[in-house]
């Protein structure tokens, strides 16, 4: 009795050591992998500067940000990015967006508006990808980081206009690519979002003159983990009201809804402009850590309407607290 | 030499994130990195700190509970390090803004209770101490599941989508604590019978 005990204990011990020894060569693979990840961040080059001959907006913009011209390095830019299509790492929408497919894209606009139509993303451009404007844009994201990325574009309300909103289009409405094929976000069973992702704003907020329809950053349009080949960009909301992937946008009468505030009303608004007295539920946001790649990271104060008050507060009348 | 290695392993994931953020390879938000991998390596220890008397059990091997108090302290050290990375980097040693944190963010004060109760635990893990409480110091040291409760929930709390890993982490933490709370009933029958 005794001699069989002793060699079922032996027995496990044993196993007891094979479980350590296989969590401790686990932990160093992982360890040794997350290393090579990295190391290989390192390396790669840190591109300052932008290929596209610029187009200097007349309204000159980029003058509002506060960084005195500095840009966040383009690696940084695009391999640290939320696009949860692709998985909720930062690193997800660079690594895992290979199986993307960015042509042949085509957004349908339709709606409240008298020449509604699809049409193809080049067409949207309106002109040769390297002839659009490029802007100086700080992108504030809700999680209290930020960069600042030259965007290439042109105004949103161009594009608006050539369809030709009626009188009674008081919102528009974006919504995303669904492709769970292409995009392992929208394949995970994990993930609390509904896909398609959908966005919306005020049709004042979508022609102002800062609402930029985006096709590219640093110069690059082949860049699915900033939301290419179509997005917008608005600078004086948090980065989740940028939607990306645009498939289709619509003009409507009635407020749509939008991804984020569905998921978690209390925590996103619908406005969700960057201000920094009205905090996240689980963080503040009073102030913000600018990344500006190559491990460098300053802590600065967020400012109301993430720096873009001047062009953009007028839009929100009475008390902005309304417009959360 | 099982105690050299111990602390060895302890040891590394902290060794290699400092080598990492001195030869720059914690990717594009070295700060974010160091302050998740602390609080992740002070969550696995202290987990393995719940999981070593139950393995000790199962396998008949007592002589494992000897390194729970070196490998509790290695967890209150992630923990502390963790803490102080949230200070420099999120708060830049504001402690009038660590107040308002504290009253505000759930996130925070969970995370802060768990570290407090660690603190206790390894201010108290010395000989001397465990002379001076006696009985109590047994009561003590069993706030380490309400710890690995806490711990639990600040996880849960800093996720904006993805639930898969602090799920985990909680489903862990969880059967352990039951684990140990029905242990603790059948002792106390046992007891009184």
């Amino acid at each position: 009795m005794a001699q069989v005990t002793d060699q079922s204990t032996y027995n496990r011990r044993k196993f007891i050591a094979g479980a350590l020894g296989l969590t401790a060569l686990g932990t160093f693979a992982t360890l040794r992998y997350r290393g090579r990840m990295s190391a290989r961040a390192a390396q790669a080059p840190t591109d300052e500067s932008s290929i596209v001959e610029s187009v200097p907006s007349a309204e000159n913009y980029a003058l509002t940000s506060s960084n005195g011209g500095r840009l966040t390095t383009k690696y940084a830019a695009t391999h640290y990015n939320n696009a949860y299509e692709f998985g909720w790492n930062k690193s997800d929408p660079s690594e895992r967006s290979g199986n993307f497919n960015m042509r042949p894209w085509s957004v349908t606009i339709d709606g409240l508006c008298h020449r509604p139509g699809t049409f193809d993303v080049d067409d949207l451009m309106g002109m040769p990808f390297n002839q659009l404007e490029e802007r100086v844009y700080d992108f504030r994201c809700v999680e209290a980081w930020s960069m600042v990325i030259p965007y290439n574009g042109r105004p949103l309300r161009d594009i608006l206009a050539a369809v030709e909103p009626m009188g009674s289009a008081h919102y528009v409405a974006f919504t995303s690519v669904l492709r769970p094929s292409e995009m392992p976000g929208q394949a995970s069973p994990f993930s609390s979002l509904e896909w398609p992702y959908v966005e919306a704003l005020t049709i004042e907020e979508a022609t102002h003159p800062l609402s930029f329809a985006t096709f590219g950053v640093y110069g690059d349009r082949q860049l699915p983990q900033n939301g290419m080949p179509f997005r917008v960009t608005l600078p004086w909301k948090y980065g989740f009201k940028s939607a990306k992937f645009i498939v289709r946008i619509t003009l409507l009468e009635e407020q749509p809804p939008a991804t984020w505030n569905l998921t978690n009303p209390r925590e996103y608004g619908w406005y969700s402009n960057v201000y920094p007295d009205i905090d996240h539920p689980r963080w503040s946001q009073a102030t913000e850590r600018r990344i500006w790649g190559d491990g460098e990271i300053s802590r600065i104060a967020t400012r109301p309407y993430n720096g873009y008050g001047d062009e953009v507060a007028h839009l929100y009348p009475g008390i902005n607290h309304q417009y959360r | 030499m099982i105690r050299l290695l111990v602390h060895i392993a302890s040891a590394t994931p902290a060794l290699l994130l400092v080598a990492g953020w001195y030869f720059k390879r914690l990717g594009v938000d070295p700060e974010k990195t160091l302050i998740w991998e602390s609080g992740i390596w002070a969550f696995n220890l202290l987990l393995l700190v719940l999981l070593i008397p139950v393995v000790a059990r199962w396998a008949n091997w007592p002589k494992l509970r000897r390194y729970r108090r070196a490998i509790g302290l290695w967890s209150f050290g992630y923990a502390s390090a963790h803490l102080a990375l949230f200070l420099a980097f999120l708060l830049g040693w504001d402690l009038v803004r660590l107040g308002e944190e504290l009253k505000e963010r759930p996130y925070v004060l969970f995370g802060f209770g768990a570290w407090m109760l660690l603190s206790a635990m390894a201010i108290t893990s010395n000989r001397f101490a465990i002379k001076l409480l006696r009985k109590k110091w047994g009561t003590l040291h069993k706030f380490v599941y309400l710890a690995v409760a806490l711990a639990g929930i600040h996880y849960v709390l800093m996720i904006r989508s993805d639930y898969a890993w602090p799920a985990t982490y909680a489903a862990i933490a969880g059967i352990l604590i039951i684990a140990r709370w029905i242990r603790g009933k059948k002792q106390k029958t046992v007891r009184t019978n």
